[in-house]
């Protein structure tokens, strides 16, 4: 009996095909539809407190609409800022560019590019998604209970976040955000543990490493990341939570709160640093790595040519993932960290600028001379690829204990990341999406409109983050409500300005969009089966969505995925075709 | 031929090769859970206030429990790759009246170190001492999935389900419960010298 649509029918009610979905196309478009809208919420959030930064004490009708009690009179509460911008880092790093991200594509892909019918596990896979939905709603319902959400910033650090007495966050708050994560960690786990497995075991005939694209490689060393840091992460946020509900001292010792000194010895708040960190910084990566990927996929085809150095692309991403691993102290540096660790640290930091450049150069080389479609996934990529490079730059002065002690805690770190890890992943999920809307929809996105956002979102961007550093470097420090008190900052009033008006345009713009997402699902333009004349095998399958992808046989691979304009032969030559007689392979 | 099954057989035989990788894999975060924990041990331990104290003898026995557990799970599963049915059912039953065992001796140490007023949290107790129950209790926990998986290896013994081409069952949960018993070995020794340091 073949596995025909027909018969793929019979066995799928609603519940089934949308909601308790097993198949991985499916569970990407509810990563995506989820992970989108907390993304939607947490840029919302961040235009909110903009709003504050660029006119201090100015009344918004927009606060008193959104925020409610949160901004009594139009005007945000001090501590409500801090807990928009909790939940803006929190939402942003997690949810949007983690499992969003990761979730989408990840499971959109794996399967179809390696040649498998599904994930290892469906249900595990069906699992992690409803994990995270959950985790979802926990983080968000924090945001209406008394005392409001957690606001000790993302990274969460204790006393603020193991008392719950400490500030008006600290309370209910605090304890949903750790549930929330504690959810979210599980889901990222198992789903982990799925797309390795995965990749591991059910690659189609002929589908060796060598031959696997970049994307695969980027998600599996991201799984890999993910399964060594998120426990570590979960043993941090455990402790936590018993300092905050049992009475231990893990985190606390010697704390006064009101005058009055609490009875917990013995801990330290800087353990708490060192374990969230252990994850904190392969977190970076489990951001950019599956955006990297997505670019690499996305430069070649859209440049007609071949990654440039694909076996170096891979050793840059294991060496990548690997250095991630010994780098988390250079978050550390003004903790009192002894000055021989630091200089440690500051080496490991700015090894990973060898395999970062590696990357970038040879995304430049692939692009040269290439005969280059300027898409709107092209445009995104190369978008990341300058995001990549200027805040990678400015990574190498935080990366350096000596320099980054000055910047510090400062708005230079706040457009550092924002550029680098924010800005990056963003534009590697939006060419993501542009590239592969295709694959999930059966239509085509609107390319005119994909090109006005792209200008918009870049200049944007680039106009909010760039300034930054300006501020950081004038020592303007991050997460204050307002510097209005301090006259060496009066200077600085306009920048704030222009980069919240910066903010706002980009907000906007992000309803095109929106627009041309969800106007293209109804009324876009019919795909073809292979609109890009790409060559991984996700190409091969029928437009409108199977479980089990091929109809009939999984297709056998036979080379790797970019043979493009290889000399002498056809434009380009999906992985599915044999050799000719002759053809001797490109890697 | 993969494309003469219909799609939910597919997804079956999948599974089925998938199962051990990703025990394997999911074992591997464990490591790691409690890698951070006892790195956390590692970092506390240089506080001034640092309190050590001797484990209970009952740890000891524990440890022994889940050895002989570990043996006699093994010896079962060998008995059912060779077809030998009988005995593996008594085998099985003594591993989870082992584990059981275990959890009964871990129980008796954590509650003499109460009598001995080692406590987990409050005013009277010491990160060392929260860390000694964090860390026992969590592996318990652990080992509550261990004895579930136990408890349907036996029963399935039981029901006659497994036989020499049937025992990847067996296998997994034996797998874990190595897992757990190596596990609780480390804790022990990592402990035994924190809390003398």
């Amino acid at each position: 009996m073949d596995i025909t649509h027909s018969e793929h029918k019979h066995h799928e009610s609603f519940i089934s095909k949308y909601l308790f979905s097993r198949d991985h196309k499916m569970i990407a478009k509810q990563f995506m539809i989820t992970g989108f809208t907390m993304g939607f919420i947490g840029i919302i959030m961040s235009v909110l407190f903009r709003l504050q930064l660029g006119w201090p004490g100015e009344k918004f009708l927009i606060n008193d609409l959104l925020l409610g009690s949160w901004a009594n009179g139009g005007v945000i509460a001090p501590d409500k800022y801090l807990a928009l911008v909790t939940m803006h880092g929190t939402i942003m790093v997690f949810f949007m560019l983690t499992a969003g991200l990761s979730g989408t594509f990840s499971n959109l892909l794996i399967p179809l590019q390696i040649g498998a019918r599904d994930m290892a596990s469906g249900f595990i896979n069906m699992l992690s998604y409803w994990i995270f939905f959950v985790s979802c709603i926990v983080m968000l319902v924090s945001l209406g209970v008394e005392g409001g959400a957690a606001s000790s910033g993302w990274t969460i650090y204790p006393p603020l976040s193991a008392l719950p007495e400490a500030i008006p966050g600290s309370g209910l708050g605090m304890t949903l955000w750790l549930v929330s994560m504690a959810l979210f960690i599980t889901s990222s786990l198992i789903g982990s543990l799925n797309y390795i497995v995965t990749i591991l075991n059910l690659r189609t005939k002929g589908m060796t490493f060598t031959r696997l694209p970049l994307t695969i490689w980027s998600f599996l060393v991201t799984a890999i990341l993910g399964v060594l840091s998120f426990p570590v992460l979960l043993s941090a946020v455990l402790l936590l939570v018993f300092d905050r509900s049992f009475g231990t001292s893990f985190y606390l010792s010697d704390i006064y709160i009101g005058g009055q000194a609490l009875e917990r010895f013995g801990g330290s708040p800087i353990l708490f640093e060192h374990l969230f960190w252990f994850l904190g910084h392969p977190e970076v990566y489990i951001v950019l790595l599956p955006s990297l990927g997505i670019t690499s996929e996305i430069v070649s085809t859209m440049s007609r040519k071949p990654i440039f150095g694909y076996k170096f692309m891979i050793g840059s991403i294991l060496a990548i993932g690997g250095l991630s691993f010994i780098v988390w102290g250079h978050h550390m540096f003004v903790t009192g960290m002894n000055p021989f660790l630091g200089a440690v640290f500051t080496i490991t930091t700015l090894l990973i600028a060898i395999p970062s450049a590696i990357k970038v150069f040879n995304y430049l080389t692939t692009l040269w001379r290439g005969n280059i479609i300027f898409s709107p996934a092209m445009l995104f990529s190369i978008g990341l690829i300058s995001t990549f490079i200027t805040g990678g730059l400015t990574g190498l002065i935080l990366g350096d204990a000596t320099l980054d002690i000055n910047v510090h805690d400062t708005y230079f770190v706040v457009g550092h990341f924002h550029i680098v890890m924010g800005l990056s992943a963003v534009f590697g999920t939006f060419a993501g999406v542009y590239h592969w809307f295709p694959k999930m929809f059966g239509k085509m996105m609107n390319n005119t409109w994909g090109q006005i956002h792209f200008w918009i979102t870049i200049v944007t961007a680039y106009g909010v983050f760039f300034p930054m550093h300006f501020l950081g470097l004038a020592g303007v420090p991050r997460r204050y409500y307002t510097n209005s008190s301090f006259p060496m900052f009066d200077d600085f009033v306009n920048l704030n300005e222009i980069i919240s008006i910066f903010a706002i345009i980009a907000f906007i713009g992000q309803f095109i969009f929106i627009f041309n997402f969800l106007y293209s699902i109804f009324k876009g333009r019919k795909a073809s089966q292979n609109p890009w004349s790409s060559n991984t095998l996700e190409w091969t399958t029928p437009v409108e969505h199977i479980h089990g992808n091929w109809p009939g046989e999984i297709p056998e691979v036979h080379r790797w995925p970019y043979d493009y304009n290889k000399p002498g032969y056809e434009e380009f030559i999906p992985q599915n075709v044999p050799l000719k007689k002759g053809e001797v392979e490109s890697v | 031929m993969e494309n003469n099954l219909s799609i939910y057989n597919y997804e079956f035989s999948e599974n089925k090769k998938a199962k051990e990788p990703l025990l394997w894999i999911g074992l591997v975060s464990i490591i790691m859970f409690f890698a951070g924990l006892t790195s956390a041990v590692i970092v506390s331990s240089t506080s001034s206030t640092w309190k050590i104290f001797t484990l209970p003898n009952t740890f000891w026995y524990s440890s022994i429990a889940i050895i002989i557990s570990s043996i006699t799970f093994q010896l079962g599963y060998s008995f059912v790759k060779k077809n030998n049915l009988l005995l593996p059912k008594l085998l099985f039953i003594s591993t989870l009246i082992l584990g059981f065992t275990f959890v009964y001796f871990q129980y008796e140490g954590l509650s003499y170190l109460y009598q001995q007023g080692i406590y987990a949290t409050g005013n009277k107790s010491t990160t060392s001492s929260s860390y000694l129950y964090v860390l026992t209790v969590l592996h318990i926990f652990h080992l509550f999935f261990g004895i579930i998986s136990l408890g349907v290896v036996t029963t399935k013994s039981l029901m006659n389900k497994y036989n020499s081409s049937n025992f990847l069952g067996i296998k997994l949960s034996l797998t874990y419960w190595h897992f757990l018993g190596i596990l609780w070995l480390y804790l022990f020794m990592f402990l035994t010298i924190m809390m003398s340091k």
